[in-house]
């Protein structure tokens, strides 16, 4: 007879919220119908029209008629087995028809315990660790309940907030607790008790130690979540399978964890790393310049060019500042026109190839310069024959910067020798015929201003 | 020319004030070696010239950093190797390089979900991205960008400063 009072117990403190609002019932008609309403119990169990549907009736009788005659339960059922506790309601009813008449004492005063207990193990699993699977599958069974039991109207209202406040995380565990007694630990032995009397005789004696293990108030959401889905199991027929297997209705009853507050510990880990990631992206679009872009891949695309122009900066300026301008102007002037990414990143593997073919030319264009110069000091003539012979010619710098700013696009100026007299300077006419060619090629402003800056100041 | 700035007395030990030393030391040394030589305007020398300068300001940038950074160790590590055994080594090590970038290309493909190719190309980038998770090469790269605009300014002013 042990196992039927702590099915009782079972059934009273899962069906808790309702406790309140049925003592209300219980107190108002235990005075004037408690023999009467026995029977009508007696007569609901035995013609057994215990659909789900009249959940209502049932209970509120059952919990109403808090000392039923001693008798009246014993004659109900006197057949059927107390530990043969399925999942049917028929069976439901037919099992509490041998509850022993001494419990029904213990039952009507345990209404205050149980309603205590369940509300308490309600709030421990809230704040316990796992909130979500608890909470999930605390609202699960709360719904189940409401489903299968057909609470009256007034449990309803009280049952209601109940997965109101467990749906909404944290904030309302302590709303919802408030009006909730407050001591929880010294109820967990009974409630472990509860349940265990009530998985057991459900599930048989072979699985209730495992149960036990799992119920232990530590974490393991998903665990409490399987023991609240023996247990929902248990009592739910709603869902519409009524099955009596346990393994086959915990998945069933598992809930999804919600988006952000997943327990595995790999999505765990994988979210940490999306996070930093997350973090990093910022600060880099902090870095980059025109980094208004909201896509992943266009933002990396954005980096690997400014890195790039960056280091074509480098180079660049590393190149300006080698001895003589002459010795970094054809170069320059050479890269710039194919935006200066080709010619010099190509440094390292053919770079030199490149540059024997543009080089040369420079190189000849230099020793050009020096020769003219040195016959220009001689002779004027000879020095324009020799132009001529190589198909240059002279002109001012004013012409030679329009037609540099006007053809600035121009890829390879093959026609780069203009060498402009200046104003009777002659060995320094290389530099400035050079810094001019600089200045001319680097007209597109792909690469950085300082090198036209550092032209613009040696020509004045 | 004037290779000497009025650096203050005081040690501001920011990574550009270290980084300007640094180069500018590197600079004289290397002036003081073209003096020396003949001035050779073949290609062939145009180009070292320009990478011994190139080399000088990396290398000042990354030992103004120290070993805080995986980037700056990589690079001291790679300029230092560059140096010891030349072709040989450069040719190993390219090798190296490309067989552990295929099999880290592999691997990160994998698991990444967006970006990978780009994931892949901002490791060349960057030096020594090739052995870094995505998460580590978004934070050297962006300690690598900082670096990079602290020598690309100190380089333009004492371009402008020489060209005076």
């Amino acid at each position: 007879m042990q196992p039927c009072s702590r099915e009782m117990q079972g059934i009273n403190s899962l069906l808790n919220p309702t406790q309140i609002s049925l003592q209300d019932l219980h107190d108002q008609q235990q005075q004037q119908q408690s023999q009467i309403q026995s029977s009508q119990i007696h007569h609901q169990v035995q013609n057994s029209h215990f659909d789900p549907t009249s959940h209502d009736d049932f209970l509120e009788q059952m919990f109403s008629t808090i000392p039923p005659p001693s008798c009246s339960w014993s004659d109900l059922n006197p057949a059927k087995t107390p530990a043969a506790w399925d999942l049917k309601p028929r069976d439901l009813s037919d099992d509490t028809a041998p509850l022993n008449p001494d419990n029904n004492n213990n039952v009507a005063f345990q209404f205050d315990d149980s309603a205590n207990l369940a509300s308490k193990l309600r709030n421990h699993q809230i704040s316990g660790s796992a909130k979500s699977a608890a909470a999930a599958a605390a609202m699960m069974l709360q719904q189940q309940l409401l489903m299968s039991r057909g609470v009256a109207g007034a449990g309803d209202s009280g049952l209601i907030p109940m997965p109101l406040s467990l749906g909404s995380a944290d904030d309302n565990v302590d709303g919802s607790s408030s009006f909730k007694s407050p001591n929880l630990r010294a109820h967990d032995d009974s409630v472990q008790a509860l349940f265990n009397g009530f998985a057991g005789s459900m599930h048989g004696p072979g699985q209730t130690p495992n149960q036990t293990q799992h119920f232990h108030h530590s974490q393991g959401g998903p665990v409490q979540g399987q023991n609240y889905g023996s247990p929902a199991a248990a009592m739910n027929q709603a869902p519409a399978s009524g099955s009596a297997g346990s393994a086959p209705a915990q998945p069933r009853q598992r809930v999804r964890a919600r988006r952000g507050q997943a327990t595995d510990p790999h999505s765990i880990a994988e979210r940490l790393r999306r996070e930093r990631i997350a973090e990093r992206m910022k600060a880099l679009q902090e870095l980059v310049p025109n980094a208004n872009k909201t896509d992943k891949a266009s933002m990396l695309d954005e980096i690997i060019d400014y890195v790039k122009f960056l280091q074509l900066q480098v180079k660049v300026l590393s190149m300006s500042r080698l001895g003589g301008a002459a010795a970094v102007a054809p170069l320059v002037a050479d890269m710039s026109p194919e935006g200066g990414g080709d010619c010099v990143q190509a440094g390292g593997g053919n770079g030199g190839a490149q540059r024997n073919q543009t080089a040369s030319s420079n190189d000849t264009l230099m020793v050009t310069e020096h020769q003219v110069a040195k016959l220009m000091e001689e002779d004027m003539g000879s020095a324009m024959q020799y132009l001529q012979g190589k198909g240059l010619c002279l002109m001012p710098i004013s012409l030679a910067t329009a037609i540099s700013t006007a053809t600035c696009h121009s890829r390879n100026p093959t026609n780069r020798p203009v060498l402009q007299p200046n104003g009777g300077e002659g060995p320094s006419s290389p530099s400035m015929s050079v810094l001019t060619v600089q200045s001319a090629t680097l007209g597109n402003g792909t690469v950085d201003a300082s090198v036209k800056d550092s032209t613009s100041v040696s020509k004045t | 020319m004037n290779p000497r700035r009025s650096i203050s007395s005081n040690p501001a030990s920011t990574v550009k004030s270290r980084f300007t030393n640094g180069f500018l030391k590197a600079l004289l040394r290397i002036n003081r070696q073209r003096i020396t030589s003949t001035t050779a305007y073949t290609p062939r020398e145009i180009f070292r010239g320009y990478l011994r300068v190139k080399i000088a300001a990396d290398v000042s940038m990354a030992s103004a950093i120290g070993s805080r950074r995986a980037w700056s160790r990589a690079m001291l590590r790679k300029v230092r190797s560059h140096g010891r055994d030349g072709a040989q080594v450069r040719r190993m090590s390219f090798l190296a390089m490309r067989k552990r970038n295929l099999y880290g290309k592999k691997i990160k493909c994998v698991e990444e979900d967006v970006g990978c190719y780009q994931a892949n190309v901002l490791r060349k980038l960057v030096p020594g991205g090739a052995a870094m998770d995505m998460c580590c090469l978004l934070g050297e790269t962006a300690h690598y960008i900082k670096c990079l605009n602290t020598q690309v300014k100190v380089m333009r002013r004492i371009a402008e400063v020489f060209s005076t």
